[in-house]
């Protein structure tokens, strides 16, 4: 009798769950309480750390393609029939010199190369080798003004919606060694589907930092006039903005 | 039992029964959560990075309407269990676990995200301070298992299966209490938490090692999931008990703190 009540009483609770759940999970009160983790974890952990870099044999030669579609407007179109001649990466903003990079000036910077893990939020890794420059050596280049705090990329792939993607590191991000430009994935020039001409790999955070498709970088001093102020298009939908967990 | 007089003795003090409620709400927000997570990518590989030739687990939906669970290479039709179930919107999907296993109870990676991640906080904090005052105030040493404890073992499951009269003569907890204390607070707890920080790009960032001994990140994945299990079959086990054991006395117990025997 009691074990009966016990489990009468069980399913009615678990079917009380979803509402209760449903509405926590849509109380900003709580979210905000629940997104005190983030703080923490962002002062624990940090971004300093340098991700595991790894050899030749662990790299997956057909690497996973997420996020968004491949770009199909007539502009992405034309780029890449071009062999991305007529691309410019423009980096502006809160920095002292813009400018805009030919894809042969971003070439004939510093390389780097590294074979590194690449974790999705979704929770699959892959393994790929990046080649480009150092976003560091780009900033270097335009040089971040004082008030400068965040670095914001644009990009040229929407959501369906119509809203392009963005995402946003601060500048101490940016700055890390393995914070990369990539110019190329295993040996070959980046393809379409997975972000040509120009991706971020940032390998010490969550997959959907590194932006695919970027067409500009913008140097700013807050992050509140970026979408939805949260810094990044997931970040915009609840995600962490620091994603290294 | 027997005509002897009962007699109240207090069993727990406040600080285990506030943080033996604390993890009770915990254990069900991580798991929901968990299981939330697990969803998004519902595959667990032996390894560092995704490698489907060294798939444990796999729960996937091959076509509407079928839900499919594969272990160690076997497939097995889980339709409506695993695979292919609930939404949590009314109708069902391609859901490896039903949306009512779930938190928040519908499909939310990011909302299950938030959730893990503040009540790991919670979960990790309090068996903290758990510990450090109960090993100050020397309550350990009554739930620790001791080598002395180990001879004692079987007398007491054989007690349990009715095959003794009497149990062994043991002090506040018995001999197999002892032991699931012992491995659920001090082993699989811990190791719960490790693997979960193993997962994390940032932490492999700073401490490669952590990461490494458990085979990577997708097999630290493994041994998260692993350990939730174990904790899960520990957690229907603890409630079987209490509710078998008298469970207005084991309730009362555990919320005022006295317990008659």
């Amino acid at each position: 009798m009691r074990r009966r009540l016990f489990i009468a009483s069980s399913v009615s609770a678990l079917a009380g769950c979803g509402p209760i759940s449903a509405a926590l999970n849509g109380n900003d009160g709580v979210r905000r309480a629940l997104a005190s983790a983030e703080a923490l974890n962002h002062a624990l952990i940090g971004t300093h750390g340098l991700a595991r870099e790894y050899g030749e044999r662990d790299v997956d030669r057909h690497f996973r393609i997420n996020g968004f579609a491949t770009p199909s407007d007539a502009h992405y179109a034309d780029l890449l029939a071009s062999k991305f001649a007529r691309y410019r990466l423009i980096v502006d903003g809160a920095v002292e010199r813009p400018a805009a990079f030919s894809l042969s000036r971003l070439d004939g910077l510093a390389r780097q190369t590294q074979i590194t893990r690449h974790d999705c939020v979704e929770g699959w890794s892959a393994i790929g080798k990046w080649s480009g420059v150092l976003l560091r050596v780009v900033l270097d280049e335009v040089r971040p003004r004082d008030d400068a705090r965040y670095v914001v990329f644009r990009c040229m792939d929407n959501d369906g919606a119509g809203t392009l993607y963005y995402e946003s590191l601060d500048l101490h991000q940016a700055r890390h060694p393995q914070a990369l430009l990539a110019l190329r994935l295993n040996d070959a020039p980046l393809d379409a589907d997975h972000g040509a001409p120009v991706r971020l790999r940032v390998p010490t955070q969550l997959g959907y930092k590194s932006a695919k498709w970027i067409a500009r970088i913008e140097v700013v001093g807050s992050l509140a006039r970026v979408g939805g102020g949260q810094g990044g298009y997931w970040e915009d939908q609840g995600y962490e903005w620091y994603a290294g967990i | 039992m027997s005509d002897a007089p009962r007699s109240w003795i207090y069993r727990y003090p406040l600080l285990v029964r506030i943080s033996h409620w604390v993890w009770f709400v915990a254990f069900f927000v991580l798991v929901g959560s968990g299981l939330q997570i697990f969803n998004a990518s519902p595959n667990l590989d032996a390894s560092d990075k995704s490698d489907p030739a060294r798939r444990v687990l796999a729960i996937g939906s091959p076509s509407d309407g079928h839900g499919t669970t594969t272990l160690f290479g076997r497939t097995f039709t889980t339709t409506g269990w695993l695979g292919w179930t609930s939404d949590g919107m009314g109708g069902r999907g391609a859901h490896a676990f039903p949306a009512w296993t779930t938190i928040p109870g519908y499909q939310d990676l990011s909302g299950g995200r938030r959730w893990h991640l503040f009540f790991a906080w919670i979960a990790a904090l309090c068996w903290l301070v758990w510990l450090v005052v109960s090993a100050f105030r020397g309550k350990l040493r009554d739930m620790v298992l001791r080598v002395s404890d180990v001879p004692k073992l079987w007398p007491m499951q054989a007690y349990y299966l009715k095959l003794r009269a009497q149990p062994p003569p043991y002090g506040i907890y018995n001999p197999l209490q002892k032991a699931a204390y012992t491995a659920v607070l001090f082993v699989i707890a811990p190791l719960v938490v490790i693997t979960g920080l193993a997962l994390s790009p940032g932490i492999d960032a700073i401490a490669h090692p952590l990461t490494a001994i458990f085979g990577g990140r997708q097999f630290a994945r493994l041994w998260h999931f692993a350990g939730m299990l174990v904790l899960l079959a520990f957690f229907a086990l603890h409630v079987f008990q209490v509710f078998t054991q008298g469970l207005a006395n084991q309730m009362r117990s555990m919320i005022t703190g006295w317990y008659q025997r």
